[in-house]
């Protein structure tokens, strides 16, 4: 149920929606529930429809760091 | 093309990650014993194998994650008295389908000729409502968090005489509070929900180590994200120390998301909610606030009280919802309780433990 699917933002339709890819399949997202802007490009995270949360590609860099630190700390 | 998930897969790190957590379990003689309260969670780290490469004495117990199998009874069978009564078309997640009320299933009723519909969301039901202007609907709304924004993010801006929603949201933290102060249960760390943490941050949780000196780590939902999850957990439980970790920030912020927080305050009021089998927890649901009452199923309709039954048949899904057991000891698991037959809701979901359990065909460890 609260399932969230990584998909792409591929179009920008209008001030509230947006066209996302997911896996292939295009299909339209509403952005009501998002303050930061979304650009094509950005990875996005939907639930029933609506974006609930962008990809932070800063953090997402960070994390492997962090990775990186527990893995190699043998 | 989706997020680039293939580094959270990878097999190389997965199986570097479970040595780590193998040298940092042999510093315990006890079993460890970690909770998630996400159905998700249950679902990918099983379908992924999980259990079976962690070391014996880890026991990731699944906790009350599964929204539709924490779903009453009661709730099903107000929305079935809602649509008997007052010819209304019910609208809901499919997966509530075959969850069972006091009497019957949705699918059951709809065999009957009740009307119910199946929808990916609230937007879709509220399109149906539109183009059937004639036809009074119900939204049928459950789901944390993660499901709740969303609920509210139509609450506030949908304004139709022939819809309405009838919520059986429910939110996390206070039932994590609750679980602590259970003296039925021994458990030594949370698995914090990912997405659920998408939408509240990592605040919420704050008060499990503040106040119960508690370890907790929001985790996603690759194997490479759930076992840096098990990974900080168990380094905390281990090092006698209780702290939030935030595992999942590529997705996760420490405020949460800030503008769907702000409508859901809007849109709910916090309120008592029923937990299927385990009674009424106090203040772990969402009721839609007074400023709504016009989309609020439960005031447009007067519904008198029913007699109501959450278990059948024998079913410990009470017990399997709270990781007080496991599915494979409930003596219908399997038997006269299956995935194409269920009898109690853990069944029902392809989150809920016990459906999870029969799919993957997991086998546990007898003590």
């Amino acid at each position: 149920m609260c399932l969230a699917i990584p998909a792409l933002v591929c179009e920008l339709v209008n001030e509230k929606r947006v066209m996302v890819d997911i896996t292939g399949v295009r299909r339209e997202a509403d952005t009501s529930l998002l303050e930061e802007p979304l650009e094509i490009g950005d990875y996005v995270l939907v639930h029933t429809g609506f974006i609930i949360s962008k990809l932070d590609p800063e953090q997402a860099k960070e994390d492997l760091k962090l990775w990186d630190e527990i893995l190699s700390n043998q | 093309m989706s997020e680039p998930t293939q580094k959270y897969r990878d097999k190389d790190v997965v199986n570097i990650l479970i040595k780590k957590i193998k040298t940092l379990a042999e510093k315990s003689s006890e079993t460890v014993r970690i909770m998630h309260v996400c159905g998700t969670h249950e679902h990918d780290l099983v379908k992924a194998g999980l259990r079976s490469l962690l070391p014996k004495n880890i026991d990731l117990i699944a906790g009350p994650g599964c929204p539709v199998c924490v779903c009453s009874a009661q709730d099903i069978d107000e929305v079935l008295w809602i649509a008997d009564n007052h010819n209304v078309t019910i609208a809901t997640f499919g997966d509530m389908m075959r969850v069972p009320s006091s009497t019957e299933s949705l699918y059951q009723a709809q065999g009957r000729g009740v009307d119910i519909k199946i929808v990916y969301g609230v937007s879709d039901a509220i399109k149906m409502a539109e183009k059937n202007p004639e036809t009074e609907f119900v939204f049928f709304s459950v789901g944390f968090e993660t499901t709740s924004c969303v609920t509210a993010a139509e609450v506030v801006r949908t304004k139709l005489p022939n819809f309405s929603i009838y919520s059986s949201h429910k939110i996390v933290p206070p039932a994590m509070e609750l679980l602590l102060q259970r003296d039925d249960l021994e458990f030594d760390g949370f698995l914090a929900p990912g997405h659920v943490s998408t939408i509240i941050g990592a605040k919420p949780y704050e008060f499990i180590p503040e106040k119960y000196d508690f370890p907790v780590s929001i985790a996603g939902f690759e194997p490479v994200d759930i076992l840096l999850g098990i990974y900080s957990v168990l380094d905390q439980i281990i090092d006698g120390t209780a702290r939030v970790d935030n595992m999942y920030k590529r997705y996760v912020k420490h405020e949460g998301n800030i503008a769907a927080l702000r409508i859901v305050e809007d849109a709910f009021i916090l309120s008592d909610a029923r937990w299927r089998g385990l009674g009424v927890w106090p203040e772990t649901g969402h009721e839609i606030s007074d400023k709504y009452a016009h989309i609020d199923a439960k005031k447009k309709f007067d519904i008198p009280d029913l007699p109501t039954e959450d278990l059948r048949d024998g079913c410990i899904c009470n017990e399997i919802l709270i990781g007080k057991s496991k599915p494979q000891k409930c003596k219908l698991f399997n038997k006269s309780c299956r995935p194409d037959y269920p009898i109690g809701a853990c069944m029902v979901s392809h989150e809920g433990t016990c459906n999870v359990a029969a799919t993957y065909e997991e086998i546990i460890w007898e003590e």
